[in-house]
């Protein structure tokens, strides 16, 4: 006991021995700091004081402008407005208050702004820039300057202000600026800028880095009294880049135009032969000049807690359940991996079971045995279902995939959501669960385990329309560089023709549930498929209108135009469009207004009844 | 048999917090406030975006600091070679692994806080040498064998990180480590020899050494030959640092630190700011904060009875004066240009989560570690 005290007492004595050198090396360690410390800052005062004071050098950051966004034809829809405004720094002005006692005769400030910018003023550094008033007129920046002696630590500078395309039709894509609310560490100083705006949404936020520019600085030399007596050296602020979108103006108009008389609805149209996207509208929109000018708080929660969200960019996050749209997934799925082929004929009696539900098809009666053509002609039920029983949900989604869905493109919007396939969506029921089980299959009708955004629907029929794996952009294509041959998409020629065929006839035919969406005698054919979706069961068009609104089917169509040559792509969803109709009308005045434009450009068509002729007789009767 | 450290069984929680050192770190407080006025001003008299994440990050590691103290050493002792490994594994897979990878290795908490393995073998090292120092009686310390295997402990990290490359962190290695070891009772031969070799290996190190660390010893050596490049920084450090003379300008009042003459202004600069606005008055107030926080440690470490304890707060010790010493070495121009920050002032959280860790460890074997061990329940390796 008493040997291993004495040890450590040894030890401890030993310790505080060399503990006691170490300290004393620190201590020399820190006299070697204050030493040089008394050398640079006391002794060296009277050398380094003047060099940083005397005609003090300052170094001030120059706001770059920021790129502009045109639309295909070159269309301005976002600028820059040059304004005047005037700024104070209270280190260079004395008494702020009385500054702005003088300033307020040459601009007239609020009643109490005066008070509100001296307190502001307090909180900040005395030798940095306040802006005290914004958009001044030429008069009053003359004024300002004539008066500059009584406004000592005022100046007036040159700013930049955002300006849009007025209305609402393009908020959605071009987004809008708003204020840096959170400066991170490592942004720039030009972050810092009193008065600097960044892109919040849409394509001002996702092309930020390209659109801001780079930030310039000027070294001047300034007296005691924060006058420039000269500039030292000076770097231009480079001026972000333009960016050139995709997007038709005029056409984009004339879409929102006709989607504003829905309450919620979205569209896309797609150029399949460069993946282009020539228009996307979502309404509820919102005009984005409106937001970047200052919005008031009333109208600013009526935008973003309003019921119809008007701030969510349908057309690339809202998420749909794809309805019988999601047809030519299974169809092609199938014929694909030889399920079925072209003549496969299923019987529908009217009803398919799946466990202890059973569902009922369009036809109340059965369409009797059935083949493919027949089946997307007059949208049949119990065909896909049948077809969808037989599938994986692994192999459905392959072909989803394939034909665009479950993903985000590298598009150039950042608020794309990628929606949900039968293999990804967490939905399925447990093994052995048999009902439910049995409900699975209703994915193969896009009424279960899958979720799709207009933009891919869009895109799903760009591809079909193009046989290529058409990938969208908001960019003008000839603005980015020769535009990529597309990929042949991953379907037999043979297989895409017989879809097409099929949707030639969901449209053309005479009781076609799509036939809202003809164009008329002599107009291009249409091709495409009406939906409707969220039902739990079929429901007659009288029934649909009979429901409340917020009760109805969410209407979808997609299709393209012309059918011999398909030059766009076109989807419409309706939310609780009721039936099928109602996106089918959506897009029949888009291709109208397309054609408008466009017609000179596209291939000649063939006449309806050659495309008719083309295709398998349709049975003529009721759908 | 178990480790055991005197009465340590008995104590409530209660009494282990009587027992914090809370003078420690009530000057700690004070020398994280300084920093946090200095990045108030940094930012031109705005909270964001560095004072307020400051001080936030300095309550949240003297949280871990009191959490830590709570905990009983066996539980250090037991993991000081574990750690040790996995600190030297992670470092030698740094090179293949790259950066990504290192983002991925953050095992504390989310964004505010992220380890990087030379951070971890910072902690390590110390927690290592302490752990070998315990086990080998004190009369063994200077045997040839022992000083060459406490010597390895040291420099394999070293050559991992000189190969990163990070020249400040291997110096903050070599000089904790052999801090640790002559605390430790090696004989003081050895240090004087080495010191010696060192001299006249110095050439063969300088061969070795990157080019642009030659540039940067250059150009420390020769600041006017690059005025406007590199040397621009310790020359305009210098003008801040000088201008505030003796009582500086004022809070706010800086000009030459805050108008983006001074790089780093908030991280590893921040002493230019402190000295243009708070003058030489303020520097010398911080520096003796600091040093009555080393005044401390020590005074806690002769208040220990064994010497995995005193080693563990010694380390501390030495981590903190190596910080300070390199940081203000190196705005004043007396060292060349390597990352190493001013601790509890500089932005940034890793470097204060390292050295709030250590401070952490110090505080559990304090603790934990005032009363007499009891030596009948001392394993072998006691």
């Amino acid at each position: 006991m008493f040997e291993h005290d004495s040890e450590e007492i040894l030890a401890k004595r030993r310790f505080t021995r060399r503990a006691a050198i170490a300290a004393l090396g620190q201590l020399a360690g820190f006299s070697l700091l204050g030493w040089r410390l008394f050398q640079l800052q006391v002794v060296g005062h009277g050398r380094y004081a003047p060099l940083a004071d005397e005609n003090r050098i300052s170094l001030q950051v120059l706001a770059p402008k920021r790129g502009r966004i045109f639309d295909r034809a070159g269309v301005v829809l976002a600028d820059n407005e040059e304004t005047f405004r005037a700024t104070l720094v209270p280190a260079l002005s004395g008494d702020p208050a009385a500054v702005l006692g003088n300033f307020h005769r040459v601009v007239p400030l609020a009643p109490d702004e005066a008070e509100k910018i001296v307190r502001r003023l307090k909180k900040q550094s005395r030798h940095s820039a306040m802006i005290i008033a914004a958009d001044l007129s030429f008069d009053q920046v003359a004024r300002i300057n004539v008066l500059a002696p009584h406004l000592p630590g005022v100046r007036t500078e040159v700013a930049w202000r955002r300006k849009y395309l007025p209305g609402a039709a393009m908020g959605h894509v071009v987004g809008y600026v708003g204020n840096v609310e959170k400066v991170s560490a490592d942004d720039g100083a030009v972050m810092r800028l009193p008065g600097m705006r960044i892109g919040k949404t849409g394509i001002e936020s996702s092309f930020e880095n390209d659109l801001r520019g780079t930030g310039g600085t000027q070294k001047i030399e300034v007296d005691a009294r924060g006058r420039i007596v000269r500039t030292l050296e000076a770097v231009e602020p480079r001026a972000g880049q333009d960016v050139i979108l995709s997007i038709d103006a005029v056409l984009q108009r004339k879409v929102s135009e006709r989607l504003s008389s829905e309450r919620r609805a979205a569209c896309v149209v797609i150029d399949v032969s460069t993946g282009e996207v020539a228009a996307m509208v979502s309404v509820p929109g919102y005009d984005p000049a409106e937001i970047a000018d200052g919005i008031s708080d009333d109208s600013w929660r009526r935008l973003v807690e309003g019921e119809d969200k008007a701030l969510l960019n349908r057309a690339i996050a809202g998420q749909y359940a794809p309805g019988g749209t999601f047809k030519l997934v299974t169809a092609l799925a199938a014929l694909q991996r030889g399920t079925i082929d072209e003549t496969s004929s299923i019987d529908c009696t009217g009803r398919f079971e799946m466990g202890e539900h059973t569902w009922r098809c369009s036809k109340g009666g059965g369409h009797g045995p059935i083949a493919l053509h027949e089946a997307l002609a007059q949208s049949c039920d119990v065909y896909f279902l049948e077809l969808s029983r037989r599938l994986s949900a692994a192999a459905l989604s392959d072909a989803a995939r394939t034909l665009g869905f479950g993903q985000t493109f590298p598009f150039g919007l950042q608020q794309q959501k990628a929606g949900i396939l039968p293999d990804t969506g967490g939905q399925h029921p447990q093994a052995g669960d048999a009902a439910a089980a049995g409900e699975t299959v209703l994915a193969g009708i896009g009424q279960r385990d899958v979720l799709v955004t207009p933009l891919q629907l869009c895109v799903m029929a760009a591809r079909i329309a193009a046989s290529k794996a058409v990938v969208p952009t908001v960019l003008k294509v000839s603005s980015i560089g020769p535009s990529a041959e597309f990929a042949p998409l991953a379907f037999d020629e043979r297989f895409i023709a017989a879809v097409r065929l099929g949707m030639t006839s969901a449209v053309n035919d005479d009781a076609a549930p799509g036939r809202e969406a003809q164009l008329g005698n002599g107009q291009p054919i249409v091709v495409g498929i009406a939906a409707t979706a969220l039902a739990a069961s079929w429901q007659s068009e009288k029934e649909q209108a009979a429901l409340a609104w917020e009760d109805r089917d969410n209407a979808i169509f997609v299709g393209f135009v012309p059918a011999a040559a398909p030059r766009f792509a076109v989807a419409a969803v309706v939310e609780h469009g009721g039936t099928a109709g109602a996106a089918a009308a959506v897009v029949r005045d888009v291709m109208t207004a397309i054609l408008e434009r466009y017609r000179p450009t596209l291939v000649p068509d063939d006449r309806p009844d050659a495309a008719k002729s083309n295709g398998r007789h349709d049975n003529g009767r009721e759908g | 048999m178990s480790y055991s450290f005197g009465s340590v069984p008995t104590m409530t929680l209660g009494q282990k917090l009587w027992r914090v050192h809370w003078p420690l770190l009530i000057v700690a407080a004070a020398v994280a406030a300084i920093g946090t006025a200095a990045l108030y001003s940094v930012s031109g008299g705005s909270f964001q975006p560095w004072a307020e994440r400051h001080a936030m990050r300095f309550l949240i590691a003297t949280l871990i600091v009191i959490v830590m103290a709570m905990i009983r050493p066996d539980v250090w002792l037991k993991a000081a070679y574990p750690i040790y490994a996995l600190a030297l594994l992670l470092l030698a897979l740094v090179p293949f692994a790259g950066v990504e990878a290192l983002g991925a290795r953050r095992w504390i908490g989310t964004g505010a806080f992220s380890f990087q393995p030379s951070e971890l073998m910072k902690v390590a090292l110390v927690l290592a040498l302490a752990r070998f120092y315990q086990w080998l009686p004190a009369e063994k310390a200077s045997r040839p064998q022992f000083v060459v295997i406490a010597f390895l402990i040291i420099m394999v990290p070293v050559a991992l990180v000189l190969r990163q490359p990070d020249l400040g962190t291997a110096v903050l290695f070599a000089v904790v480590g052999l801090a640790i070891m002559f605390m430790a009772g090696t004989s003081a031969v050895y240090f004087l020899s080495g010191l010696a070799a060192l001299a006249a290996a110095s050439p063969l190190v300088w061969a070795k050494l990157h080019d642009y660390q030659r540039k940067r010893i250059n150009i420390f050596l020769y600041p006017e030959q690059d005025p406007l490049g590199s040397g621009y920084h310790i020359t305009q450090s210098k003008i801040a640092l000088g201008a505030g003379g003796l009582t500086g300008r004022g809070f706010m009042q800086g000009t030459q630190s805050r108008l983006d003459f001074v790089p780093e202004k908030h991280t590893d600069f921040i002493a230019t700011l402190l000295g243009e606005e708070w003058g030489f008055a303020g520097l010398m107030v911080l520096l003796a904060l600091y040093m009555l926080m080393l005044v401390l440690l020590y005074a806690m470490a002769m208040r220990c009875r064994n010497s995995f304890a005193r080693l563990i707060i010694g380390g501390a010790a030495v981590t903190l004066f190596v910080y300070v010493f390199i940081n203000v070495a190196m705005v004043t121009g007396l060292v060349p240009v390597v990352g190493i920050p001013l601790p509890l002032v500089s932005y940034g959280g890793t470097s204060m989560m390292t050295l709030m860790v250590g401070f952490g460890l110090a505080m559990s074997v304090y603790v934990h570690g005032r009363e007499a061990v009891r030596r009948d329940g001392i394993g072998p390796f006691w």
